[in-house]
């Protein structure tokens, strides 16, 4: 079984004075029946690669291989894949039903057999008695899983969505998350999604792509991505976190022991060009950390400098004693106070296993 | 009172626009019109009586025994003139289209100057620039001529004074206004819903067929009816360029009123021009309508 995308030093460079490479080189495998997220700033090359596998887009260099057929050559219309577009792009001139059946059409169906598939497909976005209509007399969410229905219709072997959700209000964009993740599992069809937003990202995905300035940052499950970013753009992008210095104190074969600032001991994988003295990056994200008014053993004590609500949880923002900030999220007390206010001294509780090393 | 004053002023407002259409406008229609119903002046001009008898005169005429019989010459007249029109259009929009097409893909600095390369010719006299043309297709002109020396052809092709050539003259004439609304069109419309249908299985033509002809129908029917209709009526380039062997209307109204000395007739040919027009225009605001205005976006 081959990969249903597989992208070896894939590159694209838009020509111009200067040239702008917008994608400089990006490899991965997305495997068959996969939710695959390509997760970045705007700009990062996220949908400049969704672009090359639709075919939109000409490679500038590397091999782009579907299902292990070699489609670096085929034009948009001779590939398997459909896409749902940002801003929708249904053709204003043809019914909603007209629209999902596009596709079929082209593909050689009758009409009939056609309308009855786009019929089917606009029942399974709930827009069962919306096919007479014309795309202008639909809402931006009614628009959008006419995109969607239209993308699926012909059964592509790969789906890519590019930012769909993006125009969409928050409550509606949630619902549409449960939405994307249930047609996924019913239509078996590999899903390549692409957004800036990483509740989207950590919610729906098998597996996120990081991507930043034209490059893949990192590949794996939600979870590893935000237990063990591999690299400081990763942590910084995906959550909140708190950065510090620490130093090389062992190296063994296969890890390391580094001193953290706050007197600890902390044995985490070893890092490239490791050695004792050295100094690492490690962080620790913010609900990692407690408060407490308890001035234990190993608490680190501190002021509050700023409180900030956010409704289910508050940020204090805490000046320590031995130097240094660090933020604690915390859920409030049960009837909705802060656990703490601004000139407070508290105390911050650090278990050292919520402490990373960053590998690079 | 105070209501009264709100209405004159009103009126004061659009009065400047009333008074051009209608001195400009309406009221010399309505003089086509009534001396369309009167009788000839053998020397210019009208006879103020009653008659019908310049539009009998489209279908009939006395013979020499002062009966009335079938005349079709005029209607010969009307139908030729409605095919080079008819030809005009379809020529200038199987040229045109690929233009406006090439412009509207240009980056925007690109196609404004596009665009003004367009309007060009519109800087020189209309009537010069038919002139030239008959310097380029008379037997002794410039395609012959270089045809000759290349030893292409022995003997000069006729290109001049056929109907070929009017369409020609009106092709190059009027393929601006053929090319600007379909440009204003395509201009507007959205890239996306090309890549949209790319990506959904169709091809370069039948993306060309099912989005792009659709979403520019709007421009085509504009940019149609801006050639049709003047190219029914054209005057200039049929003389020049049809050398007034191949009468069309423009040519014979013209006549009318200068060396047949036959104003009501040729008022009449005025109307008749006019009435086919405005059915056309009519057929176009009905279908326009009945679309919802939906292709417009």
């Amino acid at each position: 079984m081959s990969a249903a995308i597989r992208a070896e030093r894939l590159r694209k460079v838009y020509p111009g004075s200067p040239p702008v490479a917008a994608l400089k080189s990006a490899s991965l495998e997305i495997a068959d029946n996969e939710f695959f997220t390509l997760l970045g700033p705007s700009g990062c090359g996220k949908t400049t690669l969704l672009r090359l596998v639709a075919g939109f887009e000409s490679i500038t260099g590397g091999t782009l291989h579907l299902f292990g057929e070699d489609i670096a050559h085929l034009p948009p219309e001779k590939r398997p894949v459909n896409t749902v577009f940002q801003h929708y792009s249904l053709f204003p001139h043809m019914t909603i039903l007209d629209n999902v059946a596009f596709g079929l059409r082209r593909l050689g169906k009758p009409r009939q057999e056609a309308a009855g598939k786009a019929q089917e497909m606009l029942d399974l976005v709930q827009l069962r008695d919306y096919g007479a209509r014309l795309p202008n007399q639909l809402s931006g969410g009614q628009q959008q899983r006419v995109a969607l229905a239209r993308a699926l219709a012909p059964r592509p072997r790969v789906l890519l969505l590019d930012e769909p959700l993006s125009a969409l209000d928050l409550k509606l964009r949630q619902s549409m998350r449960l939405e994307l993740k249930r047609l996924q599992r019913e239509t078996g069809i590999t899903f390549v999604f692409v957004t800036h937003d990483q509740d989207e990202a950590l919610a729906m995905s098998d597996r996120i792509a990081v991507m930043s300035a034209g490059e893949i940052q990192q590949i794996a499950t939600p979870g590893e991505i935000y237990e063990y970013p591999a690299n400081r753009f990763v942590a910084e992008f995906i959550g909140d976190a708190n950065f510090y210095q620490a130093r090389v104190e062992q190296v063994r074969d296969n890890g390391a022991t580094y001193l953290t600032p706050f007197g600890t001991r902390l044995a985490g994988p070893l890092v490239e060009g490791a050695e004792p003295g050295r100094s690492v990056t490690v962080f620790v994200r913010p609900e990692k950390v407690t408060l407490t008014a308890a001035a234990t053993e190993g608490n680190l004590p501190g002021r509050v400098r700023d409180v900030i609500y956010l409704g289910d949880t508050t940020d204090y923002r805490i000046t320590l004693e031995q130097g240094g900030d660090i933020t604690v999220r915390a859920e409030n007390h049960k009837d909705g106070r802060p656990l703490a206010n601004p000139g407070d001294d508290v105390f911050v509780e650090l278990d050292p296993s919520a402490l990373r090393v960053l590998k690079e | 009172m105070t209501a009264v004053l709100d209405r004159l002023k009103a009126y004061a407002g659009v009065a400047p626009a009333t008074l051009v259409i209608g001195v400009f406008m309406i009221a010399p229609l309505m003089i086509i019109f009534a001396y369309s119903f009167l009788e000839p002046n053998p020397y210019g001009g009208v006879r103020p009586a009653f008659s019908t008898g310049a539009y009998t005169k489209l279908f009939y005429e006395r013979d020499l025994f002062d009966e009335m019989v079938f005349n079709a010459t005029y209607l010969k007249i009307t139908f030729r003139s409605l095919w080079i029109a008819a030809a005009s259009v379809a020529a200038c929009l199987l040229i045109g289209f690929p233009v406006a097409y090439y412009i509207a893909m240009q980056p925007p600095e690109r196609r404004n100057l596009l665009i003004l390369l367009i309007t060009i010719p519109f800087w020189t006299n209309l009537l010069i620039r038919t002139y030239c043309w008959i310097l380029v297709l008379r037997d002794t002109g410039l395609i012959n001529n270089a045809l000759i020396s290349a030893g292409l052809i022995d003997r000069p092709f006729t290109m001049l004074y056929t109907e070929g050539a009017i369409v020609l003259g009106l092709i190059y004439t009027y393929i601006p206004f053929m090319v600007l609304p379909i440009y204003a069109s395509l201009e507007r419309l959205d890239l996306r819903l090309i890549e949209a249908s790319r990506d959904l299985y169709a091809t370069k033509w039948g993306t060309l067929r099912q989005i792009v002809l659709p979403l520019a129908a709007p421009g085509i029917i504009a940019g149609s009816i801006l050639v049709f209709i003047p190219g029914l009526g054209a005057f200039i380039a049929p003389e020049l360029l049809g050398g007034g062997k191949n009468l069309m209307l423009g040519s014979l109204v013209q006549l009318q009123f200068s060396s047949a000395r036959n104003w009501p007739f040729g008022s009449a040919l005025a109307v008749v021009i006019m009435a086919v027009v405005m059915l056309t225009l009519m057929l176009y605001a009905r279908n326009a309508r009945r679309n919802g205005g939906g292709l417009q976006h």
